[in-house]
């Protein structure tokens, strides 16, 4: 029996079950054994809060596997995850709906010449699901002996001179007013020994630490919002598709040369197996059109003939909505003194630190790698705590992480320097150009119109059923408007209040003349409003455990 | 100090049904490709015994988990671990497994006991708190069997619990309204029909029970009496998908038309009634021509039997007891290899065979409260009539309580031939256990073959604790009564029992074995009262009961029959959505509405809301329906300004007509309901209101 022991007690506690903290928990259990490894999650399960693409590169998952899981490729779960190999990798530009141009070829011989561009080369990756791949990447870890606890919402972290003791997590059993209920549960507190902070894209307690400890970026933070559908086609579209194709689009419906939207952004269809083809766009957030819904860009694009003929009459059998941080190499946090990628014993991990190479629209190799490294650093230094940050980031500036992340520096910000128009031919060769400084998302907003409007609307309900997103309906909104007056006083007059359209769970509406998140728990964490309110004027809280999306296979 | 042992249950995850759960051939639902949870009830259960060791100040007293299943129902202990059990016994083996309500509660006293005798040191204050029902089953048959086995009070349907005095006072639902109780002495059964706070896991308390080790018993650790399939008292015959509904989607532009649907729906049978009225009635076997077996429990045993019948016929054989082997080969290739030499066996057996398996009377257990007969008394003697003629036998009818004479009148018009009647002013009110000796007396003094409950909150725990003690068969919530043949299992005019189950996605056909009597609780509102007959003749038959104070098990504080609650299982209920605009309107508009229907109609009305209604506070949340409310199914649904999202349609699934106004012509409810109107609601409405007040 286990009485006697302090539970709220562990070596290493992980926020956040994904892909870069389950390496992280992986590779340190796997060289110290005795230690106890902790992950927490707040969605319901691994993987319920995991969505990309997602073109995955196989060198980094191989020697995660390798380490963790002898004989992984006979396993069912490597036959069914890692089942796709891109073979067929397409690259267009739709000029209009019904005119592109392949520019594949372009991209291959930007490849042989090593410009930055070939890196949109995708042949050769895996094609898979990311819930899938965190849901099995936990079963690795817990048959490996770690403990990873899903349900639980990390709403702090505890800071004693700068080193981190542990966490604090969201207290639960709130009413909507604020009252404690008879089930009500005060906030754990956690303690431990070192904390990894492996939130995703935008994390809580990151974005909390980051102020906390002194972190800066040397840029903005800039985001993209990925929108995407999982569609079940008939057997003989799914045979024209191809089991191992990709499809990467840019132009239309969210860039068209001089007339048209001039956006960041593109879109991609996936082989899925089973005859289901994954969807999406993903559109850049300095995005100027106050009345743009990235859910509209998508159903323009599943519009087009070309996607027509994949997906006409298809069913949406899952959906969900994403954010991916983009700002690259200048946008990782780091300690205003050392560098460091965290402090002392705290260390950033994945998408929560940034490391999604731009050239490539790809982070999930690097989040496993960060991960890999963040654990070897871990593990080597648990005698001596106050270096981990130190060594975590050693490792990650010597390696492809940091050699990629360079390559692709000024990618990303000359888009938003020269617009999408201008940007494009430029970004080709944006190491070139001066280091531009980018402003941030919610900044760019404007009182122009996107150009394609739907002929109804979208239909955020059904949306966010596919995507089974719940939460507990009586506890307080964790969604907060910091002052109602701005947007009535301001906001209406000059943008018509955003959040209303480009929230894609439909939470925010007017009710009595005051605009609300009415609706919070459709939320699909995707944290979009905190980032592109015009007046950053809302704040995403983490709501109690369980709640959110339960993607499957997104 | 008081322990408490809460029982829970692992079940297939009914909320969360994918397309692949579905057999192809069969549309049955596979159980196994559900994901499992634990019973929804149970988690509740669990919060209140945690409230119940909270307000009593009681730090020391223990929490264990129990639960019977395969080893995977761990998962379930766990759960309960990391909230507040303190221990966790898991009653697992192969032998166990095939069980129905008896054979569960049986196991489950027996362990009861070891856990008092092993873990509480035969500590005899405790408390059992259970979940009403479970989601799979959905029969809340077994806390009350339990009750009986251990032989000890019984709360049920209980929705909070207040502590006074040392005293633990429940609030608890009964038929028609609720009441405050105390039970006499502990040990005592609780059972959770509603506890709205469910407790939330813990780190910690996750961690460890992550890390501790469960107490795991099998069937030859607990002695139980009566296990498995063997100890079972009932038998699957088949599953079947349900009937599904298919919307009519009917546009309506003038009012008065809505209106005369509106009317035309509330006349229409209810489905599974009519349903019931299509079957050919029942005829015994001697009165059938030889080799009839028309009515078998299944369509293809049936068909089997006629074509056996048609074969023996043209061979001209008339005793089947003298058919020679070489015959049986004939038979065999006539039938070309339809059945198999042990059918055929089986099925000659069967032919030789035409006496009921059962004797005795039909019989209803009448429920009252003191002036008052319910409702659902005279539908069962209705069904209780057409029973009883096929099988040419008469219907008896059980009524106790205290001065009930005034009833007997009623009963027999509405089809009974005998009152079986017991009076005795200890028997004034319900209490589990008296009324459980007194009818249980009468039972066994007569014993008929057929004994029918209505489903209520005071059936559904009387008949449990009847059928237990008599080591009869029950099986709960039935929506349809089927006189049949078995005649391969050499059963003649049994009763076959169909009801829901998995939450109404599976139908199934129940029949008793190993039992005196075939006992059923009906569904209310589904069987068809009889028109009365005030000429019929009947008799009275007074049974006499040894009863005293010590039988009552329950001390009665208050009892509330106005039922303030929200009741939407109401025949008829009118929803507003975001369109109703404002709370003032939503009130206005509504209320109309809902006070003309219920003139009109001469039905409950009842109001329920959208999820955003209910955000914008129009209305409380008690009259929420959809998937994270409550789903209902009426009669009537209709819907007003309700755009039908697929989160809310899911909660009216089961209504037979579901009306709609909205504004929006593209509104997704309009291809998801009956018969609609594209407008203004609150132009449509008063003049709807009109029309209904004009009819």
């Amino acid at each position: 029996m286990a009485d006697n022991k302090n539970f709220n007690k562990v070596s290493v506690i992980i926020v956040g079950a994904g892909p870069a903290g389950l390496a992280t928990a992986i590779t340190i259990k796997k060289q110290k054994p005795h230690l106890d490894v902790c992950v927490v999650e707040k969605g319901a399960d691994a993987g319920n809060h995991n969505l990309s693409g997602a073109a995955l590169e196989k060198l980094q998952i191989h020697q995660l596997l390798d380490s963790a899981a002898a004989g992984w490729k006979d396993t069912e779960q490597a036959k069914d995850i890692l089942a796709r190999t891109i073979d067929n990798d397409n690259v267009y530009m739709f000029l209009l709906p019904k005119i592109k141009i392949k520019i594949t070829p372009f991209i291959k011989i930007a490849k042989k010449l090593g410009l930055g561009l070939g890196q949109m080369v995708h042949a050769g990756d895996y094609l898979v699901s990311v819930s899938k791949l965190s849901k099995w990447l936990a079963s690795i870890a817990r048959q490996n002996g770690i403990e990873v606890l899903t349900g639980f919402s990390v709403e702090d972290i505890i800071l004693e001179n700068g080193k981190a003791a542990g966490v604090f997590l969201k207290e639960q059993g709130l009413d909507k007013h604020g009252n404690k209920q008879p089930n009500y549960a005060a906030p754990e507190k956690i303690y431990a020994d070192v904390v990894v902070l492996a939130e995703g894209c935008d994390g809580l307690i990151t974005e909390k630490f980051i102020e906390k400890a002194g972190l800066q970026r040397k840029d903005n933070q800039l985001y993209s919002l990925g929108i995407k559908e999982i569609i079940k086609v008939s057997d003989q579209q799914y045979k024209a598709f191809g089991d191992g194709t990709s499809i990467h689009s840019m132009g239309y419906p969210i860039w068209t040369p001089f007339i048209g939207p001039a956006m960041f952004g593109g879109s991609f269809m996936y082989a899925m197996g089973d005859n289901k083809i994954a969807v999406g766009v993903i559109v850049g957030l300095d995005f100027k059109y106050c009345d743009f819904n990235p859910q509209d860009a998508l159903t323009h694009f599943k519009n087009t003939p070309f996607a027509r003929q994949y997906l006409s009459d298809g069913q949406v059998v899952e959906a969900g909505a994403k954010m991916i941080p983009e700002g690259g190499l200048n946008a990782i946090p780091r300690d205003r003194e050392t560098g460091d990628i965290g402090k002392f014993n705290t260390v950033i991990v994945g998408d929560s630190a940034g490391f999604v190479n731009m050239l490539k629209i790809k982070g999930l190799h690097n989040a496993i790698e960060s991960g890999m490294l963040a654990g070897k650093a871990i593990a080597k230094n648990m005698h001596n705590t106050n270096n981990i940050a130190a060594d975590y980031t050693r490792l990650v500036d010597a390696s492809n992480i940091y050699r990629e992340m360079y390559s692709a520096r000024n990618f990303r910000q000359t888009f938003v320097k020269l617009g999408a128009t201008f940007g494009m031919p430029f970004s080709i060769i944006s190491n070139l150009l001066p280091q531009w400084k980018a402003e941030k998302d919610y900044q760019a907003m404007t009182s122009a119109k996107y150009r394609y409007k739907g002929n109804k609307e979208f239909d955020k309900d059904t949306f966010t059923a596919m995507a089974a997103t719940e939460h507990r309906e009586e506890q307080p909104s964790h969604l907060t408007i910091l002052d109602p007056k701005i947007c009535i006083d301001k906001c209406t007059a000059k943008f018509n209040r955003p959040c209303i359209t480009f929230c894609p769970a439909g939470v925010y509406e007017t009710v009595h003349d005051e605009v609300k998140p009415a609706n919070p728990s459709n939320c699909l964490h995707c944290k979009t409003c905190q980032r592109k309110c015009p007046f950053d004027n809302i704040r995403w809280t983490v709501p109690e455990g369980t709640g959110g999306p339960r993607y499957k296979n997104m | 100090m008081s322990n408490y042992i809460v029982l829970v249950k692992q079940v297939p995850d009914v909320s969360q049904i994918t397309d692949n759960a579905f057999d192809p051939e069969t549309g049955t639902l596979i159980r196994s490709r559900l994901a499992s949870v634990i019973n929804e009830l149970d988690c509740q259960a669990l919060a209140f015994a945690n409230r119940m060791k909270q307000i009593s100040g009681d730090q020391q007293a223990k929490i264990i988990a129990l639960t019977m299943g395969p080893p995977m129902a761990a998962e379930v202990l766990r759960y309960s671990l990391s909230r507040c059990a303190d221990a966790a016994v898991l009653l697992t083996d192969k032998k166990l497994g095939g069980a129905d309500t008896w054979a569960t509660a049986n196991p489950l006293a027996f362990a009861i006991r070891k856990i008092i005798e092993e873990i509480l040191y035969g500590d005899q204050d405790y408390f059992i708190v259970s979940g009403m029902q479970s989601v799979d089953g959905d029969t809340a048959q077994v806390p009350g069997q339990i009750a009986q086995e251990l032989d000890i009070s019984c709360v049920s349907y209980a929705t909070d619990v207040k502590y006074d005095k040392g005293l633990f006072e429940f609030e608890r639902i009964i038929s028609g309204g609720c009441q405050t109780v105390s039970p006499k002495a502990t040990p005592a059964i609780i059972t959770v029909a509603k506890y709205e706070y469910p407790l939330f896991a813990t780190f910690a308390a996750t961690r460890k029970a992550n890390k501790i080790d469960l107490i795991q018993w099998g069937a030859d650790d607990i002695n139980a009496t009566g296990i498995g399939v063997a100890g079972s008292k009932t038998r699957v015959i088949r599953v079947f998908p349900p009937g599904k509904t298919t919307r009519k989607c009917c546009k309506i532009t003038d009012v008065k038309d809505f209106a005369a649907k509106i009317f035309e729906s509330n006349h229409g049978q209810s489905q599974a009634s009519a349903q019931m009225q299509q079957q050919q009635k029942y005829v015994l076997p001697a009165k059938r021509k030889p080799f009839d077996r028309t009515f078998e429990g299944t369509a293809k045993e049936s068909e089997d039997f006629k074509l056996l019948g048609d074969i023996l016929l043209e061979l001209g054989i008339e005793d089947v007891s003298k058919i020679t082997d070489e015959k049986k080969a004939i038979i065999i290739s006539k039938a070309a290899n339809r059945f198999h030499a042990k059918a055929l066996e089986d099925m000659l057996a069967g032919f030789m065979v035409s006496q009921p398996s059962y004797q005795g009377q039909v019989w209803v257990m009448a429920e009252h409260d003191g002036p008052a007969m319910h409702p659902a008394t005279f539908e069962l003697l209705g069904k209780a009539r057409e029973l009883a003629d096929s099988l040419e036998t008469k219907v008896g009818v059980v009524i106790v309580g205290d001065k009930v004479e005034h009833f007997s009148n009623a009963l027999i018009a509405a089809g009974a031939d005998i009152v079986y009647m017991t009076e005795h002013p200890i028997l004034k009110e319900f209490d589990p256990k008296s009324y459980r000796k007194a009818v249980a007396g009468i039972v066994e003094k007569y014993w008929p073959q057929i004994m029918l409950y209505s489903a209520t909150p005071t059936g559904r725990i009387l008949a449990p604790m009847v059928s237990y003690k008599l080591n009869c068969g029950l099986t709960a919530d039935c929506t349809s009564l089927d006189i049949k043949d078995s005649s391969r299992k050499q059963q003649i005019a049994i009763l076959m029992q169909t009801r829901p189950a998995l939450g109404g996605n599976v139908m199934a056909t129940i029949s008793t074995k190993d039992s005196k009597c075939q006992m059923a609780t009906t569904r209310p509102g589904v069987l068809k009262r009889l028109p009365d007959d005030p000429s019929r003749a009947g008799t009275i038959i007074k049974c006499p009961v040894d009863i005293a104070e010590n039988d009552l098990s329950l001390n009665i504080l208050k009892t509330d029959h106005a039922g303030s609650s929200v009741n939407l299982s109401a025949e008829v209920i009118v929803s507003g959505g975001k369109g109703m605009q404002s709370r003032d309107n939503y009130e206005q508009l509504l209320g109309g509405l809902i006070s003309a229907m219920r003139n009109k109609l001469g039905t409950d009305v009842e109001r329920g809301a959208s999820r955003a209604a209910v955000e914008q506070g129009f209305i409380d949340r008690a009259h929420q329906v959809g998937q994270t409310g409550t789903s209902v199914g009426p009669k009537i649904y209709v819907a007003l300004g309700i755009s039908g999202a697929i989160q809310h349609m899911i909660g009216v699934a089961n209504t037979e007509t579901i009306f709609a106004i909205n504004s929006d012509p593209e509104a997704p409810i309009f291809r998801q309901c009956d018969y609609y109107m594209a407008a203004n609601v609150e132009d449509v409405i008063p003049q709807l209101v009109e029309e209904l007040n004009k009819a």
